[in-house]
């Protein structure tokens, strides 16, 4: 198998007395989308934080590409390519389109700010993800509905060629068809090339567009399979610890 | 490459902004100005005068000056009281060190008023620094909240500038030369009215077209998305907090030269002032929203209808209900457009 993209190693991470990670490995793979899945408090959340450098581990070993890097800061992950679609969907409202996928990065001629290429490329990346929903790029968040906003969030995510893109609960808010839509351009996402690691409660989601499914019960990897050789009642096992994988973690 | 159906689906949407605007708080805020004139001078023709203008545009300067750092602070999400008592405390200050440290006195004259005057604005404007720095470090190191810290030092500012003048104001308003540039030079403008407008038109446009003013928008509107953009919160509030305490300094110069005096009550009450300057040009205490424009004509309404309500021989305690009328105004615009958007 290839190298994986992204390759957690043991790692650690407390919060006071409380251990919320103990030692977990993860790998996430060029063009395959890896859920992550596990009940509320399994570490989830901490898992993807310290990957974003939000919030850095405080042991284990981070490899990209099979080089180890460190990383403490959202500057450094995006500077590695590796971008973070939080749940609570980290858009400013009172910001448009093009100011919220640029927000940090923002494009700059002669110290100004470039308002037509950032709008282009916006335009672009949206177009390259065959977004249509969206009226204008010049629309304020506040105006979007709750799919267009994660599509907007995605596509902030993969503006500056992004090699790994972590979707944090990318359709929990969302009805039917909208769940579908992004589902959707999560595949067209992997497609692409990039490594995505989705998070997720819903397993028919999961079922439905992930390559490998990753189990965290309580702070540890229980189980890493394929999504083709496992089956929902046993994920569910995993998650609520009723069952124990046996096999090989990929 | 060509342009996309996107992009120009954008310049549509940019116009439509544009008219938006037009059609938005400043121009309510314009509509109200001329209504206002209007009234007044129908009932006072004097009204409608240089002098009139004069003695409005001149309180104006002072507060239109921490107005416009507010509104840096208010569309950040945070809220600074300490500006009225930064005017009085950067006053006393910058007045002690040109009378104790610099040996101005009466006789003082032509370009020695000008060094004078020029140290006194370096003093006054880093004394307001200090008192952001202070704001800033209260609220990032401590997590209090802004209205918190910035309630106390304002007590603190109010303290200190009273136990430096020993109560009483510092300096002599009778020397000329040392405060004639509050005089009607370019009538009905004063040398510095026209340096406070150029002072807002700056800052004015640092808002809203470099990366800082939209990291303030940013941080007021989702400080979390903006974090995680990788933007440096805490070091951007610090400098937002700087930026309306230095402002608040050079104010404390602006009345420094209207009073020929460095009073420790002189801004006292301000600081109300400019947040409804703010909240009247549009701006939402809840952060993300607000505009430049609309706090300078929301400052020029609050001085008109003073001088006004004056003139036309209302008492003056009438101005405190008028203002109170005209915030509550605002906020309910402000309110029933929120709520269009959303149904639209």
């Amino acid at each position: 198998m290839d190298v994986p993209v992204i390759e957690l190693t043991g790692i650690v991470k407390s919060f006071g007395p409380v251990d919320v990670l103990k030692g977990v490995d993860l790998k996430a793979f060029a063009g395959k989308v890896t859920a992550l899945v596990g009940d509320n408090g399994a570490g989830k959340s901490t898992l993807v934080k310290g990957l974003a450098g939000v919030q850095p581990y405080d042991g284990g070993t981070v490899k990209y590409d099979g080089q180890e890097v460190h990383l403490h800061t959202p500057r450094e992950a995006s500077a590695l390519g590796i971008e973070v679609v939080y749940q609570d969907l980290a858009l400013a409202e009172n910001l448009d389109i093009v100011q919220n996928m640029f927000l940090g990065r923002e494009e700059t001629r002669f110290g100004t700010m470039d308002e037509g290429t950032m709008e282009r490329q916006a335009s672009e990346t949206l177009q390259g993800l065959s977004v249509r929903t969206v009226k204008s790029v010049r629309q304020k968040v506040s105006s979007l509905s709750g799919g267009q906003r994660q599509t907007v969030a995605i596509a902030r995510s993969v503006l500056k060629n992004a090699k790994v893109v972590i979707l944090d609960e990318p359709t929990a808010a969302l009805g039917v068809a909208q769940t579908e839509q992004v589902l959707n351009l999560v595949r067209r996402l992997a497609d692409s090339g990039v490594a995505v690691i989705i998070i997720s409660h819903n397993l028919v989601d999961v079922f439905k567009v992930a390559d490998y499914i990753a189990v965290l019960y309580l702070g540890t990897m229980v189980a890493s399979v394929a999504t083709a050789d496992t089956n929902s009642d046993d994920v569910v096992g995993y998650i609520t610890g009723s069952k124990t994988y046996e096999g090989k973690n990929v | 490459m060509t342009d996309s159906h996107l992009a120009q689906s954008a310049r549509s949407a940019r116009l439509q902004q544009l008219t938006q605007l037009a059609t938005n708080q400043s121009t309510i805020l314009v509509g109200v100005m001329i209504l206002l004139t209007i009234v007044f001078s129908s009932l006072e023709p004097k009204f409608l005068s240089a002098l009139t203008a004069n003695n409005i545009l001149t309180d104006w300067g002072s507060v239109a000056l921490i107005a416009v750092g507010q509104t840096f602070v208010i569309i950040s999400g945070g809220i600074d009281l300490s500006v009225g008592a930064t005017i009085g405390l950067s006053g006393v200050v910058s007045a002690w060190t040109m009378a104790n440290v610099l040996g101005v006195d009466q006789t003082i004259k032509g370009g020695e008023a000008s060094g004078a005057l020029l140290i006194g604005t370096l003093v006054s404007v880093a004394v307001g620094v200090l008192v952001g720095l202070t704001n800033a470090f209260l609220i990032n190191r401590f997590k209090i909240v802004p209205f918190i810290a910035t309630l106390s030092t304002m007590g603190a500012a109010l303290g200190f500038s009273v136990i430096i003048s020993k109560g009483a104001p510092i300096g002599s308003a009778s020397n000329f030369a040392l405060i004639s540039a509050i005089d009607p030079k370019v009538n009905p403008f004063s040398w510095a009215v026209i340096v406070v407008i150029i002072v807002v038109v700056i800052v004015g446009l640092f808002l809203h077209k470099s990366r800082f003013g939209l990291y303030t928008y940013a941080i007021g509107s989702n400080s979390f998305a903006a974090r995680a953009a990788g933007i440096n919160v805490e070091r951007h509030l610090t400098k937002v907090y700087v930026l309306s305490g230095a402002l608040a300094g050079l104010a404390g110069m602006y009345v420094y030269l209207r009073l020929g005096a460095g009073s420790p009550s002189s801004g006292t009450g301000r600081e109300l002032d400019a947040i409804a300057a703010v909240v009247i040009g549009g701006a939402s205490l809840m952060g993300g929203v607000g505009r430049m424009l609309g706090t300078v004509l929301g400052a020029l309404i609050l001085f008109t209808v003073q001088s006004g309500l004056i003139m036309i021989g209302v008492a003056p305690d009438w101005k405190k209900v008028v203002v109170a009328v005209l915030i509550a105004a605002a906020v309910a615009v402000q309110t029933l457009q929120s709520k269009n958007r959303r149904t639209a």
